[in-house]
């Protein structure tokens, strides 16, 4: 493999550290600073395991000392029980953290927010009662003593310098699953669940299976911490390997380092692992829990004046440092900007197009009907759609236009009827990344940009509905960029975009999941009179790639315009359908829209 | 007759639990943030009647007046502090800061006060009113009929004065709210206090029938969470049918099935709730999906 600039630096930079980090090892000969070394260590990479599934896809789980305090049970419980070596247990310690993350995650993670932390919590309260109170097998409240037998099949050793090393590699081991995750479509995906649910869904993303694979990660990895660190203190207790505070240690030391990042946990352990022990040893036990109250200080001064952790402040000298070297930006193929890659892959759709029949149906909404509560929203709305042309659907606001986009994208399943696309009836599926994965693409009326990411990463995040390469998904979305004329931004973080970008970005983002139909709600409203007309351009231009448009729109010149056909709603139902002319005139239309003293008695 | 001891004794905890939880519900409710540290609150609020006792001699039940004005305002002092800067962040940064403000007062607790276990030696502890055969004891129904009255006094407030109205306001609908001129700020403030004053009503009242001691609030706060999450996080009548239920689950599992595993049923009871009606028993269905905006 052949690197390049920045690359071979941070490549520099690991091999350095590493090598420090060993150095450090060997140069301390006190077992005090062995002591804190091998915590640091350990933490550090615990701490980045949560990160994988409290920080990347922020999930914040207080419930992880579940997962520690198993796999050091099941470790220990091996060794003293049946005498199977640790080397071998800590094997039984992931396959078991990685069960009970199966069997909570799939549950828990139909939770938002506090109420998924909630849960979490509660998961680590039964554990520690379970723990409590088997006394047969845990020893309970007393405490499991692990024996004292040095070897390597133990993970036990005479000195701590063996130790420190251990806790070295599963430091690293640690941070190369999140470094291989980050770098990889489910690192994508995680960070687009975390900042829009729905909108990851709507670019194919399965965000329950995303989730519980990176808890099952997440996991596995804090269990085989769980079990070294069982071998170290050779003592189990339950209050303090299921305890909420060793929980929250867990979340804080990441969200003192730099929540989602790769390398906060390590600055965090390196931090607060120190202080705790320096405090601890100076104050001695005359000063009890002064050392916490600081512990807990510094976490509210973290959270309300650096949420983004200490790292950010590294973060800055860093990136100069890398400018100095001047180094080449990374290449990409000359071809990006001739749309060489995305009209291969896009006008697929167009053969079909002109091979097939023309004006096939390719999507048949048969009598479909959505109530919420005593509002029916869409009401026995039927439609058809033919390949390669542009419906626009409009109505006065509350027609159902919207809700009807829902059913079509799989968000909602409808109440009754039907809904028929290339053959397969998708008002069954009723999940919206199944869709996106047959062909249905979309943008939503209230734009939702995974906010903190860049331009080109939120793209990505569509591209990955079709491939697991990130060099292709690179490419496709960066020719999809330039398509949307936001190639000078794609290095914007989204949250920084006007509002006309964000929606030339939704659109950007929905055609990077190759679909067959495109569902564009209200990407025109609330721009100016050239960017409309810019968007038309645009849209045309996109059904010249053979993708059929359904077009969700106030903005009337626009759609009149645009559209091969248009479907007028009111109140749920479809009041009239027809070619733009034809629609102008038709009383109905104009009585949805004007009221009843505008109604025309000549048409 | 056991059976009717049981639930007798269930109810009377059961209002331990409602006195402790309705703060931490109304808090929820309006200003949307679950406070990790208000078991640190109720820790703060004992050690005061605590205090008064020791110090001034003053009855537990009279510290209230000492303890509920400075709960006020502390509750206020830490909104306006801690959580005002957060209200738009994400939730998982007002959970990180509570939590952060439930260490840092709980360890202040064990660093001034030691982690000894302090109590009052009240004759009113061991009072027992006797009916027949069942003995019930009399700081508990003091705290049961407290507890409903504080209940009653607390829905008539936000039904019946100004304030109250437009509490209930926010917590239905903080856009609509503001546009219709409610200062949103100074009522999230406000209720953080009435939450924590509440709170200092239930450490006054629990103080002569339990230890003080630094971790007492992290005893109690996960039960206020099942308590709060089973009846509907926000919902004040529903904390109350939940402190009730979880109390009677409490003292007849502990009898029925084993003291030591009361605590792992009602864990159950309330995973059971978080994933079957996660809005709670009369909380508002699909809260907990939307995020509560």
């Amino acid at each position: 493999m052949k690197l390049r600039g920045k690359n071979q630096i941070k490549v520099y930079a690991t091999i350095g550290s590493i090598l420090i980090f060993i150095g450090l090892v060997f140069v301390s000969t006190n077992s005090f600073y062995l002591n804190i070394l091998f915590t640091i260590f350990m933490f550090a990479g615990i701490s980045s395991a949560w990160n994988i599934i409290g920080g990347f896809a922020g999930q914040l789980s207080l419930g992880h000392s579940a997962f520690y305090g198993l796999g050091a049970y099941t470790c220990g419980l091996l060794l003293v029980k049946l005498g199977i070596p640790p080397i071998l247990g800590i094997w039984a310690s992931i396959i078991l953290a990685s069960l009970l993350a199966i069997i909570i995650g799939y549950p828990c993670f139909r939770l938002r927010g506090p109420f998924f932390t909630l849960a979490t919590i509660a998961v680590g309260e039964v554990l520690l009662i379970l723990a409590v109170n088997m006394k047969t097998v845990t020893a309970g409240s007393e405490g499991l003593s692990i024996p004292f037998h040095p070897s390597l099949y133990n993970l036990s050793f005479q000195t701590k310098t063996p130790y420190a090393l251990l806790g070295l590699l599963f430091m690293l081991i640690s941070l190369s699953a999140a470094y291989i995750i980050k770098k990889t479509r489910l690192g994508y995906e995680l960070v687009a669940l975390r900042d829009e649910d729905q909108a990851a869904e709507s670019l194919g993303v399965n965000t329950t299976r995303a989730k519980i694979v990176a808890l099952i990660i997440s996991a596995a990895i804090t269990a085989l911490g769980g079990g070294i660190y069982a071998q170290y203190v050779l003592f189990l207790e339950p209050h303090s390997e299921f305890s909420l505070a060793t929980s929250v240690n867990f979340a804080m030391i990441s969200m003192v380092g730099g929540l989602g990042t790769l390398m906060g946990p390590v600055i965090g352990a390196f931090i607060l692992i120190p202080l705790q022990e320096f405090l601890r040893a100076w104050l001695g036990g005359a000063s009890q829990g002064l050392y916490f109250f600081i512990y807990g200080v510094l976490l509210i001064l973290v959270v309300m004046f650096m949420p983004q952790g200490i790292i950010h402040f590294c973060a800055r000298p860093f990136n100069k440092l890398m400018q100095r070297f001047s180094l080449p930006e990374e290449e990409f193929p000359s071809h990006i900007g001739t749309l060489y890659e995305a009209r291969q892959v896009l006008t697929k759709n167009k053969q079909l197009v002109t091979n097939d029949m023309p004006n096939e149906e390719i999507l048949k909404v048969e009598s479909v009907s959505k109530r919420f509560g005593g509002i029916t929203a869409v009401n026995n709305v039927s439609l058809s759609v033919r390949k390669g042309e542009i419906l626009g659907i409009i109505g006065p606001n509350g027609a159902g236009k919207s809700t009807l986009f829902n059913l079509l994208s799989g968000v909602y399943k409808p109440d009754s009827g039907l809904i028929i696309y290339n053959g397969i009836t998708i008002s069954e599926i009723h999940k919206s990344h199944i869709i996106c994965r047959l062909g249905i693409g979309r943008t939503f009326q209230i734009v939702k940009p995974f906010e903190n990411i860049t331009v080109l990463e939120n793209v990505m995040v569509g591209s990955f509905c079709r491939t697991n390469s990130v060099q292709k998904a690179k490419r496709l979305a960066l020719e999809l960029i330039s398509i949307a004329g936001l190639m000078e931004k794609k290095d914007y973080i989204c949250h920084s975009l006007t509002l006309a970008d964000k929606k030339r970005l939704e659109v950007a983002r929905a055609l990077a999941t190759q679909p067959t139909i495109l569902l564009l709600d209200e990407v025109m409203a609330g721009l100016t009179t050239s960017e409309v007309e810019e968007a038309i351009k645009w849209i045309r231009m996109i059904r010249e790639l053979g993708i059929t448009i359904i077009v969700v729109e106030h903005v009337m010149q626009a759609i009149m315009s645009l559209s091969d056909r248009i479907m007028v709603m009111a109140e749920g139902k479809k009041i009239a359908e027809g070619p733009p002319a034809e629609i102008i005139h038709n009383p109905l239309v104009i009585k949805a829209y004007l009221g009843d003293e505008y109604e025309t008695p000549s048409a | 007759m056991i059976l009717l001891q049981l639930i007798i004794n269930g109810l009377l905890l059961g209002g331990v639990y409602v006195l402790i939880s309705i703060g931490l519900t109304l808090i929820f409710g309006v200003v949307r943030v679950i406070n990790f540290a208000h078991g640190e609150l109720l820790m703060i609020s004992m050690y005061i009647s605590y205090f008064a006792y020791a110090m001034l001699g003053l009855h537990p039940y009279a510290s209230i007046l000492i303890s509920v004005p400075f709960m006020f305002i502390i509750g206020m002092v830490i909104d306006r502090i801690i959580i005002k800067p957060l209200r738009e962040a994400p939730s998982y940064m007002q959970i990180f800061v509570t939590v952060g403000l439930s260490i840092a007062l709980l360890n202040m607790a064990l660093f001034l006060f030691t982690g000894d276990y302090q109590s009052i030696n009240l004759p009113l502890a061991k009072k027992t009113i006797n009916a027949g055969s069942l003995s019930i004891s009399y700081a508990r129904v003091v705290i049961f009929l407290t507890s409903l009255a504080v209940s009653a006094g607390l829905f008539l407030f936000l039904k019946k004065t100004d304030i109250g109205k437009q509490i209930r306001a926010i917590a239905q609908d903080r856009m609509a709210a503001q546009l219709v001129g409610i200062n949103l700020n100074k009522l999230y403030t406000l209720s953080f206090g009435i939450g924590s004053a509440l709170v200092a009503i239930a450490g006054a009242l629990i103080l002569p029938i339990y230890y003080v001691f630094p971790s007492v609030g992290s005893y109690f706060v996960l039960t206020a969470f099942v308590v709060v999450v089973l009846g509907g996080l926000g919902n004040t009548m529903g904390a109350i049918l939940g402190g009730f239920i979880i109390g009677v689950a409490d003292s007849l599992s502990g009898y029925y099935i084993d003291p030591s595993l009361k605590e792992l049923v009602y864990f159950i009871i309330f995973l059971v709730v978080l994933l079957i009606r996660p809005s709670g028993l009369m909380g508002i269905v699909g809260a907990e999906e939307m995020g509560l905006k």
